[in-house]
């Protein structure tokens, strides 16, 4: 898992802006990754700091991650539900190998900071009570990436 | 004036920093490693073919650039060969890297493929003088054993001229010995 390695060394050397990492909370194999990420600057979550649950596969980087936000603190967002997952078309369907760990980040700051509305997505209580545990098990319906 | 050399310094780093950063600009966009095997996409884009590879076959029905989402194929991607690269062609070992450039090792193949026309040519004249002049095949062999020796008579050639060369020395040794008892 060369690839991870060098991600995780540029992610604690130049990492993007309100994306932190512990190497320290990361285990031996790098399988899974605990990323921080802060509510960005004149956003609706500005001040709050979210934590995200990466997992990759063997794969990885040809498979995309499984990333979910972890409790306590899960963002009200129109594409984010109440257990973390997120609803957003790189992290399945339109990931590429050319991604990261800290573009994936990128993606969901820009998600964060492009939202008006603080609120659950309409079938929050239907999916998470009917969801696999693993998000990208869910053939997710793409609303427009623009709110 | 030391200050003025610690700049100098300074900046010197600053330059050596320039080259390192760039190298950046040659490892593969999927591994992230310095590109080994590199193939390069018509959008421009640098990988391992081996990488690029597997991802095409992970997307077989909806090849696109990892980087930039152009569409790719095997066919539209351009093996690069640095001064320092291997000879080999890595498509023989490696997943094979798009096609239209396996003509190059014939070049090494005509060379050797002209001393064996040489050789052969030597055993067809041989065997075409054979079989349809039967009655001369006792000349014939006579030819042919001319033939073979003149192949083989050059290696004899040599000893021979070593031995002359032995010969002369010892001459040369023997004649100095005389002088030498007759001048002691
Ligand atoms: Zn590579
Ligand atoms: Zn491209």
């Amino acid at each position: 898992m060369r690839r991870l390695q060098k991600e995780l060394l540029n992610l604690t050397t130049d990492p993007p802006p309100g994306v932190t990492v512990d190497p320290e909370e990361i285990g031996d194999n790098l399988s899974e990754w605990t990323v921080s990420v802060a509510g960005p600057a004149s956003s609706l979550y500005e001040g709050e700091t979210f934590r995200l649950n990466f997992r990759f596969s063997q794969k990885y980087p040809f498979d995309s991650p499984e990333v979910v936000f972890m409790r306590p603190n899960i963002p009200v967002h129109p594409h984010i539900y109440s257990n973390g997952h997120i609803c957003l078309s790189i992290l399945t369907d339109d990931w590429s190998p050319a991604l990261s760990v800290a573009s994936v980040c990128l993606s969901i700051t820009s998600m964060l900071s492009s939202c008006k509305d603080k609120k659950r997505p309409p079938d929050d209580a239907f999916y998470v009570k009917t969801c696999n545990k693993n998000p990208k098990k869910t053939r997710w319906w793409y609303h427009d990436d623009t709110v | 004036m030391a200050g003025v050399e610690n700049t100098g310094e300074a900046g010197a780093t600053g330059g050596q920093e320039g080259p390192e950063a760039s190298d950046g600009a040659y490892e593969c966009n999927i591994c992230l490693d310095q590109a080994r095997d590199a193939v390069v996409s018509m959008c421009g884009h640098l990988f391992c073919w081996p990488c690029l590879h597997t991802w095409l076959e992970t997307r077989r029905n909806n090849q696109v650039c990892p980087v930039c989402k152009a569409a790719i194929s095997r066919d539209k991607v351009i093996p690069l060969y640095g001064r320092n690269s291997s000879n080999k062609d890595p498509r023989n070992q490696l997943p094979p890297r798009p096609p239209g450039q396996r003509t190059e090792p014939e070049n090494q193949g005509t060379t050797f493929g002209g001393v064996n026309f040489g050789d052969t040519n030597f055993h067809m004249s041989f065997g075409i003088g054979a079989f349809p002049l039967g009655f001369f095949a006792s000349t014939l062999n006579f030819g042919g054993e001319r033939l073979n020796p003149h192949a083989g008579l050059q290696p004899g050639q040599q000893f021979h001229a070593d031995d002359q060369m032995l010969s002369k020395l010892f001459l040369g040794l023997g004649i100095f010995c005389v002088i030498w008892i007759l001048l002691a």
